[in-house]
């Protein structure tokens, strides 16, 4: 119930971002329409870095309470992490070309951006090469923990190396209210959407528990 | 207007890529149920 | 005091069998000149553009042979189940991340020993510097920091050693990135206090990580 309350929220909050983005919100002067991606670009990339830190947590109250719980949670994280993480960098891609006049651009935080992006790959990568699931918990816990540290160190360091090098200004005048509203509305819209995948998500992984439970009492039963 | 074909393919890219991760969501999830249901009759049925 | 002298054991008793047997450290430093060749067929044709990607070039090589040494550092205690005899020992699993962490520390410092020389011969370059010692060691120890972390991780998968790359790569992305900028720094002949931010993001990163994965490592060899 509360689920469908959920996504019936996410979704007009959508449809309101549709109107915000593709009408309502005035077109920037310097760049022209395609500068309206930014309104799902940076929510994207927020709700992203959250998720991440979702899987921090979870990492850490699995390791120290060993609930299959977390782990279902923290991976959950990860993944709908990753799913926002890449549609951010194709969209920061598809930005650039017109922009910049190519495909992809060291800025620190699409840097930062691609860096998480492989470390939560290869989360997955761990978890498919280990068969037992406690196991599996047990490293993707630590890789969670230990990747979610790195992120400060790696924007501080990609920050500084890309000073070097001529600042990229992305709006000449600043938002003004109707930007900042349609973007407030489109953070909304994927807030709500990353705790209706979320629940839905670790919902999932308990049900799968369920089958596989179910499915030994039968083998037991059947000798 | 000039740039306004790459705003429309970041916006189908987004949503057909939301869609199509919450489709694959609802029917893996759908099935779940499905199984839970049956394993659950067939433990019922034996005892 | 029991744990470091538990440490010290399990160090010195990897560097005594790698002297006896020199099994793994011959193959690794002619593997790394090996790397600073090709890429010197690769970028070596002009002598401006050499300053600018040696760095680059060293620290690519420092990497690429310090997974290989890392990864030796689990697999030869998995392949003859001495992991076993360390697990039943009466040491803690923070004595074994010691060790293996001072152990993998001092591979690492040796092939660099060769590593430098040779390549500040092939490259004409000469990188003898208060400075450039002190970045390097500061970056190898954030490089065993989570390098031993992620080689016990890697060992227990059933990809062993592929593992490795995939986690290690993005996490020193950090240090890759600082040790290359100050490198190049120092080689324009700058002077210690252009490179102390960079010194500073490397310091962060050993000590984070240290910490971390002194305090994680008990999770990854439980069984």
């Amino acid at each position: 119930m509360k689920r469908k309350i959920l996504f019936f929220l996410s979704a007009g909050l959508i449809l309101a971002s549709f109107y915000m983005v593709l009408v309502f919100v005035p077109t920037e002067r310097d760049m022209g329409v395609v500068q309206r991606i930014f309104y799902y670009h940076v929510p994207l990339a927020w709700i992203a870095f959250m998720a991440f830190f979702i899987v921090f947590i979870g990492s850490i109250m699995y390791l120290f309470k060993r609930k299959p719980f977390w782990d279902y949670l923290a991976s959950s994280s990860a993944e709908i992490g990753l799913v926002f993480i890449s549609l951010m960098l194709i969209t920061g891609s598809i930005w650039a070309q017109p922009t910049w006049g190519v495909w992809w651009i060291w800025e620190p935080r699409l840097t930062t951006s691609l860096i998480l992006w492989f470390i939560y790959v290869a989360y997955f990568i761990v978890r498919g090469y280990i068969s037992e699931e406690e196991k599996q918990a047990r490293f993707a816990g630590v890789v969670g923990i230990i990747g979610f540290l790195n992120v400060p160190l790696v924007f501080l360091s990609v920050t500084l190396w890309r000073t070097q090098h001529p600042p990229l200004t992305i709006f000449t005048e600043g938002l003004v209210a109707p930007m900042m509203a349609t973007l407030l509305v489109c953070l909304f819209a994927f807030n709500f959407l990353y705790i209706y995948l979320l629940s839905e998500r670790t919902l999932m992984k308990l049900d799968e528990a369920e089958v596989k439970r179910l499915k030994e009492n039968i083998m037991e039963r059947n000798g | 207007m000039e740039n306004a074909g790459y705003m429309l393919a970041a916006f189908i890219v987004i949503w057909s890529g939301l869609l199509a991760y919450i489709f694959i969501l609802w029917r893996t999830q759908a099935k779940l149920h499905r199984d839970i249901k049956l394993l659950k009759e067939s433990l019922e049925d034996n005892s | 005091m029991k744990e470091l002298r538990a440490a010290f054991i399990i160090a010195t008793k990897d560097i005594l069998t790698e002297i006896r047997t020199r099994e793994v450290l011959t193959s690794i430093v002619v593997f790394a000149i090996l790397v600073i060749v090709i890429f010197n067929f690769a970028f070596g044709g002009d002598e401006r553009a050499v300053k600018t990607v040696a760095p680059g070039i060293l620290w690519a090589t420092f990497a690429f042979s310090g997974i290989l040494s890392l990864n030796r550092s689990f697999m030869m205690e998995k392949e003859e189940d001495c992991i076993e005899g360390l697990m039943v020992s009466p040491i803690s699993r923070e004595a074994i991340y010691l060790g293996k962490f001072a152990g993998n520390l001092f591979f690492i410092l040796l092939i660099q020993l060769v590593v430098i020389p040779v390549f500040s011969l092939l490259f004409n370059l000469w990188l003898f510097s208060f400075e450039f010692i002190l970045v390097t060691l500061m970056a190898t120890l954030g490089f065993a920091a989570v390098g031993t972390l992620f080689s016990a991780m890697a060992v227990n998968t059933r990809a062993r050693e592929l593992i490795l790359p995939v986690l290690f790569f993005p996490i020193v992305t950090p240090v890759i990135i600082a040790a290359v900028n100050a490198s190049l720094l120092i080689l324009e002949g700058k002077g210690f206090s252009a490179i102390t931010d960079w010194l500073g993001i490397i310091a962060a990163f050993f000590v984070i990580f240290f910490v971390a994965s002194y305090l994680v490592f008990c999770f990854i060899i439980e069984e």
